[in-house]
């Protein structure tokens, strides 16, 4: 058990009963995940470079499924996707950032501060489906929001672009995502001493120099969760695709889903295998980016404080 | 960038005196902070409460309420719904989902539960614990979809397992456990393991040392990861889309459904408000669990 020579900080020959059969279970587990779980998600990699008859795979090697899909308008679909994608990401973090930090450290009254992350938490838990469904009749063109600013009168015929757009869409990603970009940002401010920004003030320091010295990096941990929280489930949301762009925005997920459903198993595995690349190389500059405030770790230092 | 006047106690210049439009430019970042975070919520929550208000309307399609009506709530439960001489009999098409995600989400909540307490207490104490957890958190770093396609081709065109109700749990399982494990490592990273080395002391066996203490001081966070497995699995799309055969849970009913574009669509709303007033209960029992108990936990522990 090479893994139980390493566990830290305990006396061994004390817990020798315990901890092996910790070990025990940890190791199985984590054999069975990686076998059964990890496996398959970089085994996609793999497999779209493959062929298949039916449902046989042949085993050779061959860059046909990347052909066609670029063939078939591949590229601005992904571009689309990961455009879509990152601008509201973007938006996201401007929107969470100042949010969190008003949670984190200025917001005083209890109560609110616990209605607050009772409504942030909610949404987790609430079907996708519901959480997006009224929009289409409420944006429609004889809907809610056409009828009050035609009455209005701001507008003298109806807005079209309201619904099975882009911006429905964007509009969509805003709500949906926006709880998963606010809680990593709010606890890694949380965990900031303030004692840290009363020395930095001591020494001089204006609010601004503060927070981009001190309340930033500090917080870059919970910033670059916030970031793969919400990108990585945009990439590849069925939801709101379907439900605000209508068929007028295409994105990855509703491709990938018709052609499994027409058996082009190749062509979805090459789909969600170069989104799969383009996450893990995006992954592997935010860990980096990461290092010198302690890496993954520091999660562990983080949650024990 | 914005900075929050509300940090003046910490941050800000020394105390003088302002005039009314020097504190308005003051604060305005952290006014527009706040308003800009409460009206995100707003875009989050208008929709789900318009649901519930159309749920109860007469002609939820054109976005408008009034005309109060149950028949939505009759023709989902019933499935004896007339309309213009149309027949509905969506009573077992709606039933049949409910269950199968009902006993998905049982058996995901039991799991996750099982497993987190497995992982749990050991996995903030081994060396490679920076690694494994990234292993163990890889499903939420790979978008739904391309996780869900991965596991199907792995499965079905890899091994020719034929997909049924193990896939959906398996899928479930994988979106649920990664949320489970970190609520479960909330409560486990801060164990003190000097309790145990005191029950060994005093002659307490493995299993009395796991059962007595491990397990009553975690159990926290064993119900929180319940609580995410059973709600995560109820409410799960991406994954359950490939990994099923014909099997229809109550979200791919949803979204089939929603779908279409047709008038079945009132019918969903009913359906899912009352899913979302489910979940939004139990959401509540969840959090009064989690943040309940421990203060309950911690006190016997002293007492005792």
């Amino acid at each position: 058990m090479a893994l139980a020579e390493h566990a830290a900080g305990m006396n061994l020959r004390q817990f020798l009963p315990r901890m092996s059969a910790g070990i025990w279970s940890l190791s199985g587990f984590t054999f069975l995940w990686f076998i059964g779980i990890v496996v398959p998600l970089i085994g996609i990699l793999l497999f779209s470079f493959l062929q298949t008859k039916g449902i046989k795979v042949q085993w050779d090697l061959t860059i046909k499924a990347y052909e066609k899909l670029f063939f078939y308008g591949g590229g601005p679909l992904i571009g689309r996707t990961i455009r879509i994608a990152a601008t509201m990401t973007v938006i996201e973090l401007l929107f969470a950032f100042p949010f969190a930090l008003w949670l984190a450290k200025g917001a005083k009254n209890q109560n609110l501060k616990l209605i607050t992350f009772t409504l942030l938490t909610v949404p987790f838990f609430l079907s996708p489906v519901a959480r997006v469904i009224v929009w289409r009749s409420v944006m429609s063109v004889q809907g809610l929001v056409n009828t009050a600013l035609l009455d209005i009168g701001i507008v003298s015929e109806p807005v079209e672009w309201l619904i099975f757009s882009e911006f429905a869409v964007h509009l969509g990603y805003l709500g949906q995502y926006f709880p998963a970009m606010v809680w990593p940002i709010f606890l890694s401010i949380a965990l900031i001493d303030d004692e840290y920004l009363e020395a930095s003030k001591d020494l001089g320091a204006s609010r601004f120099r503060t927070l981009v010295h001190v309340i930033l990096p500090l917080s870059l941990p919970g910033i670059v969760a916030g970031i793969i929280f919400s990108f990585v489930p945009m990439l590849g949301d069925t939801v709101v695709p379907q439900q605000m762009g209508g068929g007028n925005v295409m994105m990855i997920s509703h491709n990938v889903y018709t052609m499994i459903g027409a058996a082009n198993f190749v062509m979805a595995a090459a789909l969600s295998a170069i989104i799969l690349a383009i996450m893990l190389a995006f992954q592997v500059v935010l860990w980096a980016a990461l290092r010198p405030v302690g890496g993954i770790n520091n999660v562990f230092a983080s949650l024990h404080r | 960038m914005t900075v929050l006047a509300e940090q003046t106690k910490y941050i800000g210049a020394a105390p003088r005196q302002l005039t009314l439009a020097q504190r308005i430019a003051e604060r305005w970042p952290a006014w527009g902070s706040i308003f800009i975070g409460y009206f995100v919520l707003l875009i989050i929550y208008f929709p789900i409460l318009w649901l519930m208000i159309l749920s109860v309307s007469s002609e939820p399609l054109t976005g408008f309420a009034g005309d109060w009506t149950l028949r939505w709530y009759d023709d989902m439960l019933y499935g004896t719904g007339q309309r213009e001489g149309e027949a509905y009999a969506v009573n077992s098409r709606v039933f049949d989902p409910l269950l199968l995600s009902l006993k998905l989400a049982f058996i995901t909540a039991a799991l996750c539960m099982v497993a987190s307490l497995l992982i749990g207490p050991i996995l903030p104490r081994v060396r490679f614990r920076g690694p494994l957890l990234l292993g163990y958190l890889m499903p939420l770093m790979v978008p739904g979809i391309v996780a869900s396609v991965s596991l199907f081709l792995f499965y079905r065109l890899g091994l020719h397992w034929k997909m049924g109700e193990w896939s959906l749990g398996l899928a479930h399982f994988v979106w649920a456990f990664p949320f489970a494990l970190l609520a479960m490592l909330v409560v486990s990273s801060r164990f003190d393991t000097r309790l145990l080395e005191a029950a060994a002391d005093l002659g307490a066996s493995p299993w009395r040392r796991f059962w007595d203490i491990q397990v009553p001081i975690l159990k926290p966070g064993i119900f929180a990861a319940g609580f995410f497995g059973f709600l995560l699995s109820f409410n799960e799309l991406p994954f359950s889309i490939f990994m099923r055969a014909g099997d229809i849970t109550l979200p791919i009913y949803l979204w089939i459904q929603s779908g279409a574009h047709n008038s079945s669509v009132p019918l969903i709303f009913a359906l899912s408000t009352l899913i979302t007033i489910a979940s939004i209960v139990l959401t509540f029992i969840a959090i009064k669990v989690a943040f309940g108990e421990k203060t309950v936990t911690v006190k016997k522990i002293r007492t005792a």
